[in-house]
Order: structure tokens, then C-alpha cells, then sequence
């Protein structure tokens, strides 16, 4: 009879140690992090939701009376809420589109090979990178009914009339901010589309055109799948970003006129932070959050099998 | 939650004193103009008052409230602020503020302020709160070069003004397009200012159930026909602010607006001798215009509020005063600075003079900063395009302010 060797004690427990150290370590690395998205995220959230349940108006800070769900009903019968939530669906579904297709034209052209290419690789992010307040300011001016560069163009060349009040006219104002966060948004989804482009091994196309794949196959059977992962986590995140985003919207024009340009995010930032009814707008602000949830939910799922 | 703030802020406001056995005041203020004289009087001030350091905030004036409210909640509150009289219903409800009764008896400087002043600024219960450090009553601009040239008179009534507004939007180099529009219009936020003019001032008519009368929702009527069937208003009205109303009446692209002496430098560098100004027109049997006050407050939750008193009577001292509006390009408040006051062209002093017997604050209700922030310039935007009847938008203001 052959006899396994026993380790000793002394032997068990260091390796007992560091496999509990492996275990406790990314744990113990991870928790400021955590604590403080707990602390910066998760507390406001409940805050948050905690507010909309109480009727608290920031001016009369000792009355903070429970109120169940009384401004959930009353969301439902405010026309405001019924204008900022169809401005805000068309607000994404044309401003993501036109951006990601905006983005995607971009990529594939700066990924051809041209003199000059990382100048304009790094010149097409600028309007990224610019912060949204000066975006704001800057197509303000270009829209001016007065003084405005667009006008003054459509005037010279004919095209209208007279100068039309691009941010003034309700027919005209969403649309008109729409195309300036078009034009804010879409190098993201250039850089990421490019950074996917580049991850197409070459050997495909070569391998496609011998068998005599012409262009618009290649793009549709080798360029689209090897970007589609990209394009889809872009165009979620994105989602999700324009959805909330209201500070181009709240320069440009306040929400006005009237309310042509409200979205829910602003709506919500309006009654808090200007009419201080931090009790109807947190509850707008919950109401918005549970609409959007299903997007985050999708995001959050892709994310988590990207890990995997 | 109310706890942490404040232990937070208790130790915010503990740090500076250990480090100094001074004292701090924290003063927020708002100018526009970039020629800010504010380090100056606070190098005169800390010179005189050895001590006592203060810490100048300049603060957008398009969230100054925003801001102001967030911070009293939040316990980071200023020291001491300047204030307009809207605001003061809503701060005494906040329990924001001190008294400075005692403290204005005691002042050397009391009697130099202009009469009715400390009138206009009393507080509801009585007390007064604020101390007035600058004032102005809005008017109307006109071009008077293009009056001359089309034979017109400044207008009296609304009647007449809306006849010289017509005769003045024209086209004047013939090439089919309007280039000047007889009166530039706020319809952003603070346009209740020239909505106010011609409607506030009708018999009857105030900021509540009467404005669904027939002479309230008239006055409305006169702004929507003017932009909506006479056309005198520049199609970019119901967005523009006061940027965009100064910038056209400059440039020429508007005849008339409605704002106060404090633009009138800037308008007479551009246009010399053709800007003039009369008193707003006569509405409806009566005349109503904004009076712009201004003044500054010592705050409840002020750490040294005698320090924070001596500097804001500084501002309002003789002297001092002037330097600070000769900033804001208003008027003084002392007796003593308006007797020497030459930081205005005669004639717009005379205007703002003029309009002070129908120079009226908004009420004191805790509705009027909604007012003036949301429902007025929404309604209104939404009125001028066409979307709400003018009855309608007079409705909405009236059961603001009658649920308050």
C-alpha cells in the first residue's frame, strides 16, 4: 500500500489564506468605489423617490407632509407632462438615429486611407469635446432670426424669403435643437464605429473580393456584423444620455416657447430647481426613471455578458 | 439627512474661524457689466474695518435665486446678499432673514436715504428687512431720429403707440424685407415687465382675479394683436431676453423697447442723440411700469451679522453708493449721491423721475417668482404663437396667485 502524503497544518492554512485573500481582495479594492456610487448615486435615487411621496416645497423647508401617490395621479392629468414626454420620444427617436448614422458615414470615410487622415481623425471629435454650454450659445447665435449666419445663408442663396425665427417658432424650435445635439453627438458614435472598423481583420475583405463580393455585400456582410456589437452597446449608452440630456435645451431656449422644447428631464428640472417643488419634480423625475428603466435594464444585461 | 447637512455645515463654517480670528462676510451680488467695481469697495471697506474680510460672490443673475433658495436649504447660505423685493415673501417664509430694524435706527446713514425708500422695501409684518442700495423705473426708449423723419409724436395712450408702431415697421432699403420693427418685445423671462405696461396699468386690472375681466384680458389682447395682425414686433419675440431687445434696438432693428436708465449708457455709445425716452404710454384710463428696486439683507444664518450689517450700509453709504451704481448703471439711493449724479444723460433721469408716480412692485406673494420664472413667460409664449387665447393665459396667471 502506497500512502498519499498528508500536508501538514502549517502547510493547510498560508494556502487557505490566499485563496481567502483572492477572494477578499477585489472585494476590498472595489468597496470605495462602490461605497461612494452608493453614497453619490444610490442615496439621491432613494432620496429621490422618497421626496415624491411628500408634498416639499424648497421655500417652506418645515412642511414636508406624506402624501402617497398624489403627484403620480396628478402627472397623469398635467397636458405639460403629455407635451414634455411626446417631445422627449421624438427627441430620441430622431436625434440617436441621425446621430449613429451621422457617426457611421463618418467612420467608414475616416477609415479609408487619405493624406492627412489623423488630422481629421482627431479635428471630427471636437464637437465632442466642446462643453454643451458653448454648443449651446454658439447655434443660438447661428439661429438668431437677426444676426444669424443660417438665415443670412437661406437669404443670400434664395431660399427663403424672409428670416424665419428658428428657436422663437413652435413648429421649428424642437427640431432646431435636434440638429444641434445631432451635430454634438455623432463624433462619439464615429470614434466608437472607427475603433470597431479597425477590429475587422482585413483578410475577410480580401477572401470577399476574391470570390467577387462587390462593395455594398461586403459592407452588409462583413463591415455591419463586425460593428453591430459596438454599434448596439453606442447606440444604448447614447440613448440613454440623450434622453437625459437638457442643458443644450435649457440654454438654447428655457423650454420655450411655451412649451415647445420642454422634455421630461427638464420639465422635472424646472419645477425642482426654478418653481423649487422638489415633490412634484421628483416625482416627474421617478416617472421618467421607470420609463427609461427598460433601456437601462437592456444596457445593463449586455454589459454584464460582456463580462461573462 | 437635515442633520448631516448641518454638522456639515456647522464644520464649513467652523473652518474659517480657526483659521482666523477674523471675521468673514460672504456677499453675493449680480452685475452684468464686466467693469466690476466690487474689489475696489471691498479694499475701501477692509481698510476701514480692519477685521472683517469679505468674500465677493458675483452670481449669474439668471440662477442668482436658484441658487440663493438651494443654498439657504442646503445651510451654505451667504452672509449677507443683494435682494430684490419679490424674493422677500419667500425668504421671510424660509425664516431667511434678519431684521435690521435695529440697526437702521442706530444708522448715521438713515436720513441720507431718498423718502419713500424704506417704505417701498417694509415687510409685511411691518419690519424691514432690506436696505435699499439701488433703484430704477422702467420707461419707454424710442429713436427719436425716426420719429422726426416719419412726423410722429412719442405716444401717449396705447392707442397712439400702436399707430406709431405701425408707421414705423418698414422696409427701408426696398428690398421687400422688413428691416425695423416698431417695438422690440420681451417674451422671455422678465417680459411681464412690458406685458405689465399694457395691461397692468387698465382700470381695475391687477396681478389677480380682475385680470380675467374684460379690460385685463384686453390688455393681453393689445400685445398679441400687436405681434400676431400688426406685425410690429420682430418675429423673434416671444424668445427674446434682454440681450436680444437692446442688441435690436441698437442695431435699429427695433424703434421702441421698454427697459431702465441702466441700459441707456450702452444705447447712447450706439446711437448718440437719436435714443430718447418718455414715460410708458396710458392703457386702458391708467399707466402702470415695474419699479426696479434692489437692496441688500443680512441673512438669519449669518455667522458675525454686525459685520455683515456694517458692510452692507457701506454700500449704501454716500459715496460708496455711487461708485456701486455707477457698476450697475442704476440709481443711487442716498440723497447726497442723486444730488451729484452725473452717470446718466439728463434726459433718462427725467424719464425714470417721471414714471415714479405709477412705478409699481410686483405683489408680495410667494407666487410671484413662479410668475415671473415659468407661467408668465410660458402663457405668454404660448399666447403670442397662438396656442392659448388671451383669456386663457390671464386665467393662469389669476389662479396662480389665487391659490397662494
Amino acid at each position: 500500500m502506497t500512502s498519499v502524503p498528508v500536508p501538514d497544518r502549517d502547510e493547510i492554512a498560508p494556502a487557505r489564506r490566499a485563496r481567502l485573500w483572492r477572494q477578499v481582495l477585489p472585494l476590498a479594492l472595489l468597496s470605495p468605489a462602490v461605497l461612494v456610487t452608493l453614497a453619490i448615486v444610490f442615496f439621491p435615487m432613494v432620496q429621490t423617490a422618497w421626496m415624491s411621496l411628500h408634498d416639499y416645497v424648497l421655500f417652506r423647508p418645515k412642511k414636508f407632509d406624506w402624501v402617497g401617490l398624489k403627484h403620480y395621479s396628478a402627472i397623469l392629468q398635467d397636458e405639460v407632462f403629455w407635451i414634455s414626454l411626446r417631445h422627449t420620444v421624438l427627441w430620441i427617436a430622431i436625434t440617436v438615429p441621425a446621430q449613429a448614422l451621422l457617426g457611421l458615414a463618418t467612420a467608414l470615410l475616416l477609415n479609408q486611407k487619405f493624406p492627412w487622415r489623423p488630422v481629421a481623425r482627431a479635428l471630427i471629435i471636437i464637437p465632442w469635446a466642446l462643453p454643451s454650454v458653448v454648443i449651446a450659445l454658439m447655434w443660438a447665435w447661428i439661429y438668431d432670426s437677426n444676426y444669424g449666419v443660417l438665415n443670412d445663408l437661406l437669404l443670400r442663396v434664395g431660399i427663403l424669403e424672409q428670416s424665419i425665427p428658428w428657436l422663437a417658432n413652435p413648429d421649428t424650435a424642437l427640431y432646431a435643437i435636434i440638429l444641434t445635439l445631432t451635430w454634438q453627438g455623432f463624433p462619439f458614435f464615429a470614434v466608437m464605429i472607427l475603433a470597431g472598423l479597425q477590429s475587422i481583420p482585413r483578410s475577410y475583405y480580401e477572401a470577399a473580393s476574391l470570390d467577387g463580393a462587390s462593395s455594398l455585400r461586403q459592407f452588409w456582410h462583413i463591415t455591419l456584423p463586425g460593428i453591430s456589437g459596438v454599434l448596439f452597446t453606442a447606440i444604448l449608452l447614447r440613448t440613454i444620455w440623450v434622453a437625459n440630456s437638457m442643458d443644450v435645451i435649457f440654454v438654447m431656449t428655457g423650454g420655450g416657447p411655451g412649451y415647445a422644447t420642454y422634455t421630461l428631464p427638464l420639465y422635472a428640472f424646472l419645477e425642482a430647481r426654478t418653481n423649487l417643488d422638489f415633490g412634484y419634480g421628483s416625482a416627474l423625475a421617478m416617472t421618467f426613471t421607470l420609463l427609461l428603466l427598460g433601456i437601462v435594464i437592456l444596457y445593463l444585461k449586455r454589459s454584464a455578458k460582456a463580462v461573462h | 439627512m437635515k442633520r448631516t447637512i448641518s454638522a456639515l455645515s456647522l464644520l464649513a463654517g467652523l473652518a474659517p474661524g480657526i483659521a482666523s480670528a477674523d471675521s468673514t462676510v460672504r456677499f453675493w451680488y449680480h452685475f452684468d457689466n464686466p467693469e466690476n467695481p466690487m474689489s475696489d469697495l471691498v479694499a475701501k471697506f477692509e481698510e476701514a474695518n480692519p477685521g472683517i474680510r469679505i468674500d465677493a460672490q458675483n452670481v449669474p443673475w439668471n440662477s442668482y435665486y436658484d441658487n440663493l433658495y438651494t443654498a439657504i436649504v442646503g445651510g451654505n447660505a451667504p452672509d449677507a446678499a443683494m435682494l430684490k423685493m419679490f424674493a422677500l415673501p419667500r425668504l421671510l417664509e424660509m425664516e431667511a432673514l434678519e431684521p435690521l430694524d435695529e440697526m437702521i435706527a442706530g444708522w448715521e446713514g438713515r436720513d441720507d436715504i431718498l423718502d419713500n425708500l424704506f417704505d417701498l422695501t417694509e415687510a409685511e409684518d411691518g419690519k424691514h428687512y432690506y436696505l435699499p442700495v439701488q433703484y430704477v423705473a422702467l420707461y419707454l426708449y424710442y429713436r427719436a431720429d425716426m420719429f422726426e423723419e416719419l412726423g410722429l409724436a412719442p405716444p401717449e395712450t396705447c392707442e397712439e403707440f400702436r399707430e406709431a408702431a405701425i408707421k414705423l415697421t418698414r422696409d427701408t432699403n426696398g428690398d421687400g424685407k422688413i428691416d425695423t420693427y416698431g417695438f422690440g418685445f420681451r417674451g422671455g423671462k422678465s417680459g411681464h415687465e412690458h406685458w405689465g405696461a399694457f395691461t397692468l396699468g387698465r382700470e381695475g386690472v391687477a396681478l389677480d382675479d380682475s385680470l380675467t375681466s374684460e379690460a385685463g384680458v384686453a390688455g393681453t389682447q393689445f400685445v398679441m394683436d400687436l405681434f400676431q395682425k400688426d406685425k410690429v414686433f420682430p418675429p423673434s419675440a416671444p424668445n427674446d431676453g434682454f440681450q436680444e431687445i437692446i442688441g435690436a434696438f441698437k442695431t435699429g432693428v427695433t424703434a421702441m423697447t421698454i427697459h431702465h436708465v441702466g441700459s441707456s449708457n450702452d444705447l447712447v455709445a450706439a446711437l448718440g442723440d437719436k435714443v430718447a425716452a418718455v414715460p410708458v404710454p396710458e392703457c386702458g384710463g391708467g399707466r402702470w411700469t415695474t419699479f426696479g428696486d434692489e437692496s441688500t439683507g443680512v441673512l438669519s444664518n449669518a455667522s458675525d451679522k454686525e459685520a455683515a450689517w456694517k458692510w452692507i450700509s457701506f454700500l449704501s453709504s454716500e459715496g460708496n453708493n455711487a461708485l456701486f451704481n455707477s457698476a450697475t448703471g442704476q440709481l443711487p439711493v442716498t440723497k447726497s449721491d442723486s444730488a451729484s449724479w452725473d452717470q446718466h444723460e439728463k434726459r433718462f433721469v427725467e424719464a425714470t423721475q417721471a414714471s415714479l408716480p405709477f412705478a409699481h412692485l410686483l405683489p408680495a406673494s410667494s407666487a410671484t417668482p413662479e410668475f415671473v420664472n415659468t407661467v408668465w413667460p410660458t402663457n405668454m409664449q404660448r399666447a403670442l404663437n397662438g396656442e392659448i387665447t388671451a383669456a386663457q393665459m390671464n386665467e393662469a396667471i389669476a389662479k396662480l396667485f389665487a391659490e397662494e
